[in-house]
């Protein structure tokens, strides 16, 4: 396949955490590392704290909330002239719109370009009201999206809902050497521990269903330990802790990547009690690829990862009594706990980015089979037509 | 000039706009419907090539061979009218190639099976967008707006194979 170069535009700011801002900035790497050429134009903030030379600054970004969680996103005339300014200079073979139905930078893009264009839907929502109003608009240009990705069976059901056409799924990627590699934390590793990652405040994260179940299991397990990984303020929530509890959960803060694989191969269990809200579950993927046993509540993208049941153990959502069921099973059982850790490194393999990028290149490939490159709508037009 | 008459040129200008704009909407539409079959067809083109060959390169039994090559043979001569019914029995006699492909005795091309499982997987890639082309020029025909002002002009309808990619 000849050499490409890509115009990779991210919806968020680049500087604030994220699940699209990692994707992004991964999948840029691998393609690079494949010989192409990637532009990334995304809004940033605080233009200290970036150092990719790749990135192109498309200006501060502003914080509007979205879907319950407050997103960083930029639009307006000053931001659409500069995103055509940079497809101009570009000269791309194709451009790749991270969630373009969001009103930011990938929407303007999808409006001014034409040309292969592959947008990425990450979010996956119940259907709002809102879009009743939007759509019609959104359609157009939306529809000018030469092919479309979701990232999981979720994602796509949302995208359908919304805008009335389908997508090819192709999931999130991990690096899974690194988690399969990481070596585990000494401190850390004890006999019956469990773990759990995440924004423990949010409630639909489900750390107080795990919270709930933890009683019970001691009562069968007694040396059970839980981990709590994840920015947020862990004394508050252990004040509110029943007494008996608090020598049982060691919060740890946020933790870097690496440390983030580290525990993931240090600890016995992964648990994911999350309520719903969650498209993919990349967390799940990782601790998999880690060889770590993984429980989570049966949504449907839970049960996609987990391969039904398969690849990790479901419990019932929001049930705590059987969590604590599923937990007790399974931390008295080192047999299943082996067969699952196995099974779940061969079921993640499919997740990695080698397989992954591959899958995008492919779709790359489909979108330019036009034989055209990018460029401006305005300049098709015909009174700009030379 | 009255508020009615300013009110009626807007009107005038806005439908004319909207006009304009669905007509390339739909243009647009029908591009990327030709353009994913050409796709889809030199991709399924290159398959029953590859299908061909594989019965050239090894030592199948005759019965099988003699199924996949005229189901490629097929597959390449049909008219657009049988065509998909011709690649789904193309897609039916090469999955027994997959299911023989582990009998180490009957010496088949590695190489050439690699490739097939390539193009079967950017196959059903193809499918898929060509599908999704053809849905959305069809749901934009569907308007009564672009009924009634013939926008379509005299381009056919696009048609919805049924590809199953199922048994790709």
């Amino acid at each position: 396949m000849k050499k490409l170069k890509i115009g990779m535009v991210c919806p968020y700011g680049w500087d604030s955490p994220g699940g699209v801002q990692t994707h992004i900035r991964e999948l840029t790497k691998h393609l690079q590392d494949e010989g192409h050429q990637v532009s990334v134009f995304a809004p940033v903030s605080d233009e200290e704290r970036v150092n990719e030379s790749w990135l192109v600054n498309a200006g501060k970004p502003i914080s509007i909330p979205v879907n319950g969680s407050v997103a960083r996103v930029l639009f307006g005339p000053i931001a659409s002239s500069r995103v055509k300014q940079w497809i101009t200079q570009g000269d791309f073979d194709l451009l790749h719109l991270h969630e373009p139905a969001i009103p930011s930078l990938s929407l303007l893009a999808c409006s001014a370009a034409t040309g292969p264009m592959v947008g990425t839907f990450h979010v996956s929502s119940p259907k709002q009201k809102a879009i009743y109003a939007i759509g019609p608009i959104l359609e157009p240009i939306v529809e000018k999206l030469t092919a479309r990705i979701a990232v999981s069976e979720s994602a796509r059901q949302t995208l359908k809902d919304h805008f009335d056409t389908d997508a090819v799924v192709i999931p999130n990627g991990i690096e899974s050497s690194q988690y399969s590699s990481a070596q585990p934390t000494i401190h850390w590793r004890n006999p019956h521990t469990l773990g759990f990652i995440g924004r423990f405040e949010e409630s639909r994260k489900g750390l107080q269903i795990l919270l709930d179940a933890l009683p019970i299991i001691a009562r069968f397990v007694p040396d059970v330990r839980l981990l709590v990984a994840g920015p947020g303020d862990g004394d508050e929530l252990i004040k509110k802790l029943d007494i008996g509890l608090r020598n049982r959960i060691v919060f740890l803060g946020f933790l870097s990547e690496q440390e983030k694989a580290s525990f993931l191969k240090s600890i016995n269990i992964y648990v994911a009690p999350n309520t719903g809200g969650e498209s993919f579950g990349i967390i799940l993927t990782e601790a998999l690829s880690a060889g770590t046993p993984v429980v989570g509540s049966d949504i449907s993208a839970f049960k996609a990862v987990l391969d039904n049941g398969e690849a990790g153990l479901l419990f019932k959502n929001g049930d705590s009594a059987d969590l604590a069921k599923v937990l007790i099973g399974l931390l008295r059982d080192e047999e299943l706990q082996q067969s699952l850790s196995s099974k779940g490194k061969l079921s993640s393999q499919k997740y990695d980015w080698q397989v992954v990028a591959d899958q995008i290149l492919s779709v790359y490939e489909m979108a330019m089979a036009g034989n055209n490159k990018v460029g401006l709508i305005s300049d098709s037009r015909f009174w700009n037509r030379r | 000039m009255n508020l009615t008459q300013v009110l009626i040129v807007l009107i005038v200008l806005f439908v004319g706009w909207y006009l304009t704009f669905s007509a390339s909407r739909l243009d647009r539409l029908h591009h990327r419907v030709e353009t994913s079959w050409a796709t889809l067809d030199s991709l399924l083109q290159k398959r029953a090539a590859i299908a061909m060959e594989i019965v050239r390169e090894s030592s199948l039994d005759p019965a099988t061979s003699f199924l996949i090559s005229t189901s490629a043979h097929a597959a390449r001569e049909a008219v657009i009218s049988d065509r998909s019914e011709a690649e789904s029995v193309l897609s039916e006699s090469l999955k027994m190639v997959k299911e023989i492909a582990y009998d180490e005795s009957l010496e088949l091309p590695s190489e050439l099976l690699i490739e097939l499982s390539d193009i079967t997987n950017k196959i059903k890639l193809a499918i898929n967008l060509h599908l999704e082309a053809v849905n959305a020029a069809r749901n934009v025909r569907r308007k009564i707006i672009i009924r009634i002002f013939r926008l379509a002009g005299k381009a056919p309808l696009p048609v919805r194979y049924a590809f199953e990619d199922d048994v790709l």
